[in-house]
Order: structure tokens, then C-alpha cells, then sequence
């Protein structure tokens, strides 16, 4: 019985760098945000994947860390809709710009997706750096765009929230949190 | 085999800065490598480059890259030099720090080696650097060392992860 | 927490295939990344994915690239199949992300991005289907097959 229980632990695998921290699915009515809070501060960096749309005409997912609202966010963006490719940038702000990207809700079944990854999130010597790919496509129109936001904030990462810029995000929306150890 | 996992321990840049970040003896029995990047250089500007080495080597290099620099517009370049990226240089806002993944794709095979690189550099001003870069060495060894290297010092806090992935 | 990130399927190719088919995929995660670097005989040419072996026009998609001397935009409509990267004579790195893909209620959008020697490129793409995805089927635009070696991995992320 022993040899057989030691067996099974020589047996048992590695585990994976990468875990799944928590998943938020919005519910029947919308919601005007989402929020990650209490986020462990036992990993080294944190990845959000999404899927998102919005209750009423297109709009923006905007980012803010551990509830500051203040005017200490920047955001920079790559984008191509299609027709151009440009660069935009916004600074001084009181969030990060469309770490979600809200698809009108008029254009059945389509949802935006996103991946952010956020890296030393909980190292209190450094200003917090995100970067995003976004992107939606609606058969016609669309746009694909890989942006940065900077919290300029040391403080470790404990609470993320998106927030509509109007109307809400939608039904089905969702957005898994993941931690990656390092 | 575990498919996403850390090799070795982070390189975390010390005071005084470093010249490079090094990973090496890297096990050939993953299929992939994952490097995340945190980075700020001394240089006395707001950004400036880095670049990486594959087996100590900064030859054989080639790479298209697209970018955009927020207010100063989008545009893409050739390089030959293991270029992966801009971060923040030293009067670059006070402790902001570039965030960059570097992604090998069969890292341990006998072909060339093809990768990619996204990244980002922040900074509270209009002109910040996001770029993607496609990436190819060609060289047919396997890859047992990587370096991240500026035209001046890693400055302290700059750090660097490594991760096998595996489909084994 | 729980761990994920999961291999579920790997293919190198022996011979030269004219395209490669995960199928039977599991419906028990949350996100794919399929991980494509291929070679094709000829040059530069576009990277596509087909879900469900749905060959229809139910595919678009947007696409931000970077050639080394422009930075250029485009779109596809209505098409049979969606960009998801770059393959050439030489090695390429492409990474597929489908989000939610077992979800039976939305439309699956993929977020891409793909490099050859020629060109970098970012891509959004949809597939105008409500069904789960249990098959993806890889392949060159120009109807080239990938070389020998080729390799085709497919993991699965799995949310709390």
C-alpha cells in the first residue's frame, strides 16, 4: 500500500506556470463594468482574455487598476480598420482606453476579443505597463489594433475594472483572468 | 511534461545596471520558448532599442518590422541586427518600464529559426514605440542562449522571464 | 488556482500536405492558441484556418501588416476562409488565438498574429457561426503545401 501511494506521487505531473484566476460572465441586462478584485498577489504577471459587446451602439472597454480614477493613466495604440493603418495615443488620462472593444449591439452574435497581459504586476519599483491586442471583425467592417497603457502607479495590481464608456457591456461578455508564475 | 512552464528563475537587473540579460544552458526538451521582458535602459533619452543574441551570436539576423509611435504615426523597417524593440530610456517617466513578449517556435529543431516579437514602451507623452517584429535567424543550430542587450546598460528592475512550452 | 494550458494536439508534416486538420476537439476549454510554423515551396503567401470543415463564405476578416518599408491595412469579406498568419520558403511563426470557442451562442472571433521573412501581420477574424468549434482546418491561400517538418501544435486554455 505504501510503495503503491509513493508510486503515484513520483507519478504525478508538473503543474503548469500558467492558472486561471477567476472568470466573469455577464448576466441577462448588461453590466455597466466588470471587476477583478482581490487579485492574489502570488504570481509574477497577469493575462486577461476576453470576448465582448456591447448593450447598445459600439463602444469602449476602458481599463482602471485598484480603483484610481484619477488622471494617471497613458495609452498608445497600432490600429488598421481596413481602409488605414495609423497610431494614436492619449495621455494624462483617467483610464486606459478600450482594453475591450464593445461591438454594437445591432450586429447580431459578433463579440469583440481581447488579450491583455500585464507583467510585474505586484512589483512596487515600477510603474504598471499593459499591453493589448484588440481586435473585432464584422464582414465589412472592423478593426484590429495592439495598444499599451501605462498606471503610473507603483502599488502591486490587486483590483482590474472595465468599465463602458456608454450604454454596457452585454450578455455573454466574458472575461477570464489568468496568473502566470515566474 | 507540464506545457507552460518557467526554466530556470527570472533575471532581474541589479543596481548598477547590467550590460545584458543571459539565459543559457537552455534545455532543448521543450518545443517552444516564451520570454517576458521588462526592461529600461540608461541611455539619457526617452527610448531606444534592444536587440538579442541567439548562442552569443548578433549575426545572421534579419527581421520586417511594423510600428507606430502614437503621435509621430505608423510605418515599418527592415533590420539585420537581432532589433526586438524600443523600450524606455532613462528620461522616459520615472519607473515605467517596457512590456515585451518574445515568442521561438521550435527553438530546438534543425531549421532556421523563425520568432516573434511584440512589444511596447510606455511613457506619458504623445510619441511611445509599439512594435511587432518578425524575426528570423538563420542558423540551423538549436538555440541554447538567449541575451537582451541595449546600446547602453539594463537599468536595475529590468527583468526577463523564461518559459518552455511543450507539446509533448 | 487551477493550472492550464494544455497540448491537445501536435502534427510535424512528413511528406508535403496541401493542409492539416485538428479535429475532434474537446469542448471542455475555454480558448485555443494553435501555434502554426510552416514552410511552403514557393514565397510569400497567407496562412488560412477553416472551422468545421465549413467551406462556405461565413469568413472575414481585418489585417494590420508591416513589410519593412509600409505599414498597410486591409480587409476580407464573405471569404472561405480566414487569415491567420504568413508562411514562406522560408520558416514563419504564426499564433492563433480563438476565443470561446465552444460557445454556442456567439459568433468565434480569432485574434492572430503571424511573421515570415517578408512581413509581420496582425489579424482579427470572424467565423459567423454560433456552433462550437470541433475541427480546424490549416492551409495556404495560394493552395500550396507546406513543406516537410512543418509543425502544427494546438493547445487549449481553460477558465476558472
Amino acid at each position: 500500500m505504501l510503495n503503491n501511494i509513493l508510486g503515484f506521487l513520483a507519478e504525478s505531473p508538473a503543474l503548469n506556470s500558467y492558472e486561471s484566476i477567476s472568470t466573469t460572465t455577464v448576466g441577462s441586462g448588461g453590466s455597466s463594468s466588470i471587476s477583478f478584485t482581490s487579485i492574489p498577489s502570488t504570481y509574477k504577471h497577469l493575462q486577461i482574455r476576453a470576448i465582448a459587446k456591447s448593450t447598445g451602439a459600439a463602444t469602449q472597454g476602458d481599463l482602471t487598476l485598484n480603483s484610481d480614477t484619477g488622471n494617471n493613466y497613458a495609452w498608445h495604440q497600432l490600429f488598421g480598420s481596413g481602409a488605414t493603418a495609423g497610431a494614436d495615443a492619449s495621455t494624462s488620462r483617467a483610464n486606459i482606453v478600450g482594453a475591450a472593444s464593445l461591438v454594437n449591439s445591432s450586429i447580431a452574435s459578433v463579440f469583440s476579443a481581447s488579450i491583455i497581459d500585464i507583467l510585474d504586476y505586484t512589483n512596487t519599483n515600477k510603474y504598471k505597463t499593459l499591453r493589448y491586442l484588440v481586435g473585432q471583425d464584422e464582414n465589412g467592417s472592423g478593426v484590429i489594433s495592439l495598444n499599451s497603457g501605462l498606471w503610473m502607479n507603483t502599488a502591486a495590481i490587486s483590483t482590474i475594472t472595465i468599465t463602458a464608456r456608454s450604454n454596457s457591456i452585454a450578455q455573454y461578455s466574458s472575461f477570464a483572468l489568468y496568473g502566470i508564475k515566474g | 511534461m507540464p506545457t507552460f512552464t518557467q526554466i530556470g528563475t527570472a533575471q532581474v537587473v541589479g543596481s548598477g545596471g547590467a550590460a545584458s540579460i543571459d539565459f543559457t544552458s537552455i534545455p532543448s526538451t521543450y518545443t517552444d520558448l516564451c520570454i517576458k521582458f521588462t526592461g529600461r535602459l540608461a541611455i539619457a533619452a526617452r527610448d531606444d532599442f534592444v536587440k538579442v543574441k541567439f548562442n552569443t551570436s548578433s549575426t545572421n539576423f534579419s527581421a520586417k518590422v511594423l510600428y507606430g509611435a502614437g503621435s509621430s504615426g505608423v510605418a515599418s523597417f527592415s533590420d539585420t541586427s537581432g532589433y526586438a524593440g524600443t523600450v524606455d530610456g532613462s528620461t522616459a517617466t520615472a519607473s515605467t518600464f517596457s512590456n515585451m513578449e518574445i515568442y521561438i517556435p521550435n527553438y530546438a529543431g534543425s531549421t532556421n529559426k523563425s520568432f516573434s516579437v511584440d512589444s511596447v514602451q510606455e511613457d506619458n507623452q504623445g510619441q511611445a514605440w509599439i512594435t511587432m517584429v518578425a524575426g528570423l535567424w538563420s542558423q540551423t543550430a538549436a538555440i541554447n542562449a538567449v541575451s537582451i542587450y541595449g546600446g547602453t546598460n539594463l537599468l536595475q528592475y529590468s527583468t526577463a522571464y523564461l518559459y518552455g512550452v511543450s507539446n509533448a | 488556482m487551477p493550472s492550464t494550458y494544455d497540448k491537445l494536439a501536435t502534427y510535424t508534416a512528413s511528406g508535403t500536405p496541401s493542409s492539416y486538420t485538428f479535429s475532434s476537439i474537446a469542448s471542455t476549454y475555454t480558448d485555443l492558441v494553435l501555434i502554426v510554423s510552416a514552410a511552403n515551396p514557393t514565397n510569400d503567401s497567407g496562412l488560412l484556418i477553416r472551422f468545421n470543415g465549413d467551406t462556405a463564405s461565413n469568413y472575414s476578416d481585418t489585417s494590420l501588416y508591416g513589410n519593412g518599408s509600409s505599414a498597410v491595412s486591409f480587409r476580407a469579406t464573405s471569404a472561405t476562409g480566414m487569415n491567420a498568419g504568413r508562411t514562406d520558403t522560408g520558416i514563419s511563426t504564426n499564433i492563433v488565438n480563438v476565443q470561446n470557442y465552444a460557445n454556442t451562442t456567439t459568433y468565434k472571433t480569432a485574434i492572430s498574429r503571424g511573421n515570415d521573412s517578408a512581413l509581420v501581420i496582425t489579424t482579427v477574424g470572424l467565423w459567423r457561426s454560433t456552433a462550437a468549434i470541433n475541427s480546424i482546418t490549416v492551409y495556404d491561400q495560394n493552395g500550396r503545401n507546406f513543406n516537410n517538418g512543418s509543425t502544427f501544435n494546438l493547445y487549449g486554455i481553460k477558465a476558472a
